[in-house]
């Protein structure tokens, strides 16, 4: 199930944004486009979240294998 | 026309218009067949299934809870976010995983599933019987949320009583006659309504209260700061400790809860899934509004007793009432959505597992399903009357209380020696901590979930009687580790791992 799918490390990327940096990122300054230092910084890491998914399947050979058998599919009809 | 028959007209339009959605998406369903109800007949595409997890996922508690808890505690609110998009990436592998077993196995939801992995129908009852206790409360805050909007957008023209009554048949309807598909149905026209009246609140509070966006953010930094940094402004108890053990914790739970079980197996294939868990994280970008709009309303109405009234307060006097009618609309079609799902599994589970068990019974399972979905709805209606406040205590723990199946669920999936007995020990005494840190009023515990201490105990006890008595299931109760491509399988596996991660 977990053998040879070395990029679903990629999946620890949310958590690590998220909660890892929290104690560098909880502080008010400085301010960033108009928001406090902590919620600017949880806007990055939602925004990054979708990235790290992204990653972990580009390099995932089940994603891969299911996109083959996709477009086999798709020919067929 | 006043005010109130206004707001409540609209409100009233939206909530038909959902029936009517629900209702059409039964068209063309089998009738018979329980999977083409409990979970669409597991054919819902990319878009479908992006909406109902949205809709599952952004309650009533996101919308008026989320502002609520700013408005109280400050930034520890955005926890929401945090745990949704680590649920999203735990999803990319676990949604997958359910989906290849359960369709595979012809499965419904946990239950059956952890039955047929240990081959123990009678584990299936006991976990049919925990999640129940454990999502009861859910349905129940759903009802109370929803009772709260429609009070609020009503002007006080409607009580409390009547709008619990109207969530419960409004819901009820639509789940009974088209199952999962229609909670699909209804979620598109909730997810549109939810997205523009949040965008329309997101500029328009700014710009009426405080000169613009720019005023709300500086007098929030000048005046406000403590909101905006952990812990808040309420003292230690929800720090830096509890955000991370929380987001840790509802993550992992995210991909176990029987709802997101529904959404995931209803998918028409796995890849479906793993499209959805990069998708959808997006959306969570949603609940930075009501967040904000919370700490904005401790300006424009401070000291309110009731704070998951205060965004709904911060714009009733100003707005149109049309406008709040729509608003409203949103509110209550958050509140009916994931409890029409709720509502569903209860009944999907209990007639799998425990009512449908019997050869007499089996026939039946779909009109079971169907009779438990409505008794649960009957039970969350009687105990919001009858006891407002026990089961509403009670929902905090939902998540710290569904935790302690992890193990049974997706730990048995990916370790085939993993034993059961340890698992369900595990599972025992995990409930047990979170129950009496609950109730003796120690959740958080030195700052961290009471859920996650829990689960900590629960994985140890499993992992020592693994070690003590490891089980050895045949093959076929685990997964196959092929490709989980989801679609029809030409290549069978070749060699197997042991049974180790």
């Amino acid at each position: 199930m977990l053998t040879n799918r070395k990029s679903l490390w990629w999946l620890l990327g949310p958590p690590v944004v998220y909660l890892a940096a929290l104690p560098v990122a909880n502080r008010v300054e400085p301010v960033v486009f108009g928001l406090p230092f902590l919620m600017f910084w949880l806007v990055v890491a939602t925004l990054l979240s979708p990235l790290f998914v992204w990653l972990a399947a580009k390099g995932d050979p089940v994603w891969a294998a299911a996109r083959r058998a996709e477009r086999a599919q798709a020919d067929k009809q | 026309m006043n005010n109130a028959a206004v707001s409540i007209g609209i409100l009233a339009l939206f909530l038909v218009a959902a029936v009517v959605l629900g209702i059409r998406a039964a068209r063309g369903q089998d009738k018979v067949d329980l999977a083409e109800w409990s979970v669409g007949g597991r054919s819902l595409g990319i878009v479908m299934t992006l909406v109902l997890m949205a809709g599952e996922t952004y309650t009533s508690f996101s919308y008026l809870g989320a502002a609520g808890w700013s408005y109280t505690y400050g930034a520890s609110g955005l926890y929401l976010v945090a745990y949704l998009s680590i649920g999203m990436a735990v999803s990319y592998l676990v949604g997958p995983l359910l989906w290849g077993y359960a369709h595979r196995h012809g499965l419904h939801n946990i239950t059956d599933l952890v039955a047929h992995r240990f081959a123990a129908p009678w584990l299936g009852a006991v976990v049919a019987v925990v999640a129940t206790v454990f999502l009861l409360p859910y349905i129940q805050l759903q009802i109370t949320g929803m009772g709260t909007v429609v009070a609020s957008v009503s002007y006080g023209a409607i009580g409390l009583g009547l709008s619990y009554l109207v969530a419960f048949l409004i819901s009820e309807v639509f789940i009974l006659a088209s199952g999962l598909r229609g909670s699909a149905w209804v979620s598109v026209l909730k997810d549109i309504t939810v997205v523009v009246t949040l965008a329309v609140v997101f500029v328009y509070v700014p710009m009426k209260f405080f000169g613009g966006y720019g005023g709300l953010m500086n007098r929030l930094i000048t005046e406000r700061p403590a909101w905006l940094t952990l812990p808040g402004p309420k003292g230690d108890t929800y720090g830096m400790a509890w955000f991370i053990s929380t987001a840790l914790l509802n993550g992992a739970v995210y991909s176990v809860l029987p709802t997101s079980v529904a959404g995931f197996l209803g998918a028409r294939s796995a890849q479906t899934l793993r499209r959805n868990a990069m998708i959808l994280p997006f959306y969570q970008l949603l609940l930075f509004i009501p967040v904000l709009l919370g700490m904005a309303a401790t300006f424009v109405v401070p000291g309110l007793k009731n704070s998951n009234l205060a965004m709904f307060e911060m714009i009733r006097a100003e707005m149109p009432a049309w406008l709040l009618g729509v608003i409203g609309a949103a509110g209550a079609l958050s509140a009916i959505v994931p409890m029409a799902v709720f509502m569903l599994v209860i009944g999907t589970m209990w007639s799998r597992s425990i009512l449908g068990r019997h050869p007499r019974t089996a026939a039946h399972q779909r009109p079971l399903a169907q009779l438990v979905t409505l008794g649960a709805g009957v039970v969350a209606l009687g105990m919001t009357f009858l006891f407002p406040n026990v089961l509403v205590r009670l929902s905090v723990i939902s998540y710290e209380g569904i935790a302690q199946l992890l193990p049974l669920v997706v730990l048995a999936l990916l370790w085939r020696r993993m034993s059961m007995v340890g698992a369900v020990i595990g599972m025992c005494v995990g409930i047990a901590i979170v129950l009496a840190l609950v109730i003796t009023g120690n959740d958080p515990w030195s700052g961290i979930n009471a859920g996650a201490i829990g689960l900590v105990a629960n994985l140890a006890v499993t992992f020592v009687a693994t070690l003590v008595r490891p089980d050895n299931p045949p093959d076929d109760r685990m997964p196959v580790p092929e490709f989980d491509t989801g679609l029809p399988r030409s290549v069978t596996a070749g060699s197997r791992p042991d049974g180790d991660l």
